[in-house]
C-alpha cells in the first residue's frame, strides 16, 4: 500500500480561532494606534532617548555653571578691586577735608555763639599756645592792627577762655583763665554768690573770697558775674569739682567748662563790655515814654 | 440544574434587534448603553459559537461608537466589547448558569467590569474622556434587562439545540 502524506488542514474550529484572534488583535492594533499613529513613535524615540538627553542637560548645565562661577568669580574680583581703590580715595579725600570740617563746624558753633551775644564781637584764630610753659598762654593771629586792646575777654561755645594779656601789632597773647596770675568775677549759678576766680592750671581753678555759711554743691555751674567789666554777667565759667570748708572762707575748686588745650578758634568781647547782656530774643521792648499826667 | 443553550437562530435574532434597536435608540444615548450591554453582556456570548458572538459584539461596539459621534479616534467600545464578549462566553461554557439568581449577579459583576473596560480601551484609542451615567444606569438596569434576557434566552425557549 501506497503511502500518501497525510494533508494537512485547518479545521473549521481553527479558522474561527484564527479569526478571532486577528479581530481581536487588529481592534487592538487599532486602538493603540489611536488617532494620530506616529504619536507612539515619537514617545518612544522620546523613551528611548531620555537617558541621554538628560546626559547631555547634565553635561550642558555643569559647563554653563563652571562658565558662570568663573564670571562671577573674576566679576568680583574686579569689582572688590574697584571698591578698594575707591575707599582709599574717600578716605584720603575725608582726611583732606576734615580739618576744613573741623573748622566749619567750629565756625558754625562760633556763628551761632555770635548771635545769642549781642555783642560786637570779634573772632581770632589760634596760632600758637605756650600753655605748657610757666604762664603760658594762648597766641592770637590778631593784634592791634585788628583793633584788639589788653583786657578783652576770650570766649569759645563752652565757656570762657581768659582774657588778652599783652597785644603787639599782629598778634596778641591771651592769659588763659587756669592761669595762677589770671583772675575772673564769678558767681554761683544757684546761691548767686560773688567770687574771683584763680587759677591752678591744667583746667582746674579755685574760688576765692565765697563765706562759708554759703551753700555749694559739686556739679554747680559757675558764670561770669560781670564785676571785673571784662566778661558780661552770665557766661558759663565751669562746673563745682570739690568744696572744703576753709579757716576763713570756703574752698570751691572747679573745672573750666572750655578746653583750653584744644581751642583753634575763638571770640573776642569787646573792651569793658556792659554789666549784662540780653540775648536777642529776650531783649526788653522798647518801653513808651510815659505822658505827664498819666498813672 | 442545567440550563439548556438557546437555539442559534433565536440568539441571533435576539442580537439582530437589539442592534437594530441601539441605531434606533441613537437620541437616547442612556437607552442606548443599556441596550449595549444587554447584546454584548448577555445576548452575543455563546460558549459553542465565539465566533458569531464576537461578530454582534463587535457590531455593536462600532456601532455604539459611530450613533455617538464623540470620540476622534473609534474602535475602543469594539475592542472592549469583543474581549467582554469571548470572556463571558468562556465563562458562560466554563461555569454554565444555573439560575436567575447566578445570571442576575453575574450580569451585575460584568456590566461593572465592562464598563472599566471600555473606559480603558477608550481611553487608549481617543484619549481621557468622562465616565458618564451609563454605567450606572446599566447596573440599575439588571434585573430588568437581565430578566429579559433570561426570559428570552432559557425560559421561553425549550430545551435543546433547535
Amino acid at each position: 500500500m501506497a503511502l500518501r502524506a497525510a494533508r494537512w488542514r485547518w479545521s473549521r474550529a481553527a479558522w474561527s480561532r484564527l479569526i478571532l484572534v486577528l479581530l481581536w488583535l487588529g481592534h487592538g492594533v487599532w486602538v493603540f494606534l489611536g488617532p494620530n499613529p506616529g504619536r507612539h513613535w515619537v514617545r518612544l524615540a522620546d523613551a528611548l532617548s531620555r537617558p541621554s538627553q538628560g546626559l547631555a542637560s547634565r553635561w550642558e548645565g555643569w559647563r554653563a555653571t563652571r562658565r558662570d562661577s568663573g564670571r562671577s568669580l573674576a566679576g568680583l574680583r574686579s569689582e572688590n578691586a574697584r571698591l578698594a581703590l575707591e575707599l582709599a580715595q574717600l578716605r584720603t579725600q575725608a582726611a583732606q577735608e576734615a580739618p576744613r570740617l573741623a573748622e566749619a563746624d567750629a565756625a558754625v558753633r562760633l556763628l551761632g555763639l555770635k548771635q545769642q551775644i549781642p555783642l560786637e564781637l570779634k573772632a581770632a584764630r589760634v596760632i600758637f599756645s605756650t600753655r605748657p610753659a610757666a604762664f603760658g598762654g594762648l597766641i592770637l593771629d590778631r593784634g592791634t592792627d585788628f583793633g584788639l586792646v589788653p583786657d578783652q575777654g576770650v570766649i569759645v561755645p563752652e565757656g570762657i577762655v581768659g582774657r588778652l594779656w599783652s597785644v603787639n601789632r599782629t598778634q596778641a597773647k591771651v592769659l588763659p583763665a587756669d592761669a595762677p596770675n589770671a583772675s575772673v568775677a564769678v558767681m554761683l549759678i544757684r546761691s548767686r554768690a560773688t567770687g574771683v576766680l584763680q587759677g591752678l592750671g591744667s583746667g582746674r581753678a579755685l574760688i576765692r573770697y565765697l563765706s562759708n555759711q554759703e551753700v555749694v554743691q559739686v556739679g554747680e555751674a559757675v558764670l561770669t558775674s560781670g564785676l571785673d567789666r571784662v566778661f558780661p554777667r552770665g557766661l558759663l565759667v565751669g562746673y563745682v569739682a570739690e568744696v572744703a570748708q576753709g579757716d576763713l572762707e570756703l574752698q570751691v575748686i572747679l573745672n573750666l567748662s572750655a578746653p583750653l588745650d584744644r581751642v583753634d578758634t575763638v571770640l573776642l568781647l569787646p573792651s569793658q563790655p556792659p554789666l549784662e547782656v540780653q540775648p536777642p530774643f529776650l531783649a526788653p521792648e522798647q518801653k513808651s515814654p510815659r505822658k505827664r499826667g498819666t498813672p | 440544574m442545567r440550563i439548556s443553550a438557546p437555539s442559534i437562530t433565536r440568539q441571533n435574532l435576539l442580537c439582530a434587534a437589539a442592534l437594530s434597536l441601539i441605531f434606533l435608540s441613537a437620541p437616547f444615548p442612556q437607552v442606548q448603553i443599556v441596550l449595549h450591554a444587554m447584546l454584548v453582556l448577555a445576548l452575543a456570548p455563546r460558549p459553542g459559537a465565539a465566533l458569531a458572538g464576537a461578530l454582534w459584539a463587535v457590531a455593536a461596539g462600532w456601532a455604539l461608537e459611530g450613533s455617538l459621534r464623540l470620540l476622534p479616534h473609534l474602535g475602543g467600545t469594539a475592542w472592549a466589547d469583543l474581549t467582554a464578549t469571548l470572556l463571558v462566553g468562556w465563562m458562560a461554557g466554563r461555569w454554565p448558569p444555573e439560575g436567575l439568581k447566578g445570571w442576575l449577579a453575574r450580569l451585575a459583576a460584568f456590566s461593572v467590569a465592562h464598563a472599566v473596560l471600555i473606559q480603558g480601551a477608550v481611553r487608549l484609542a481617543a484619549g481621557p474622556h468622562p465616565w458618564g451615567w451609563g454605567w450606572f444606569w446599566t447596573l440599575l438596569g439588571v434585573p430588568l434587562w437581565g430578566w429579559f434576557t433570561w426570559w428570552m434566552l432559557h425560559a421561553g425557549a425549550g430545551s435543546g439545540r433547535r
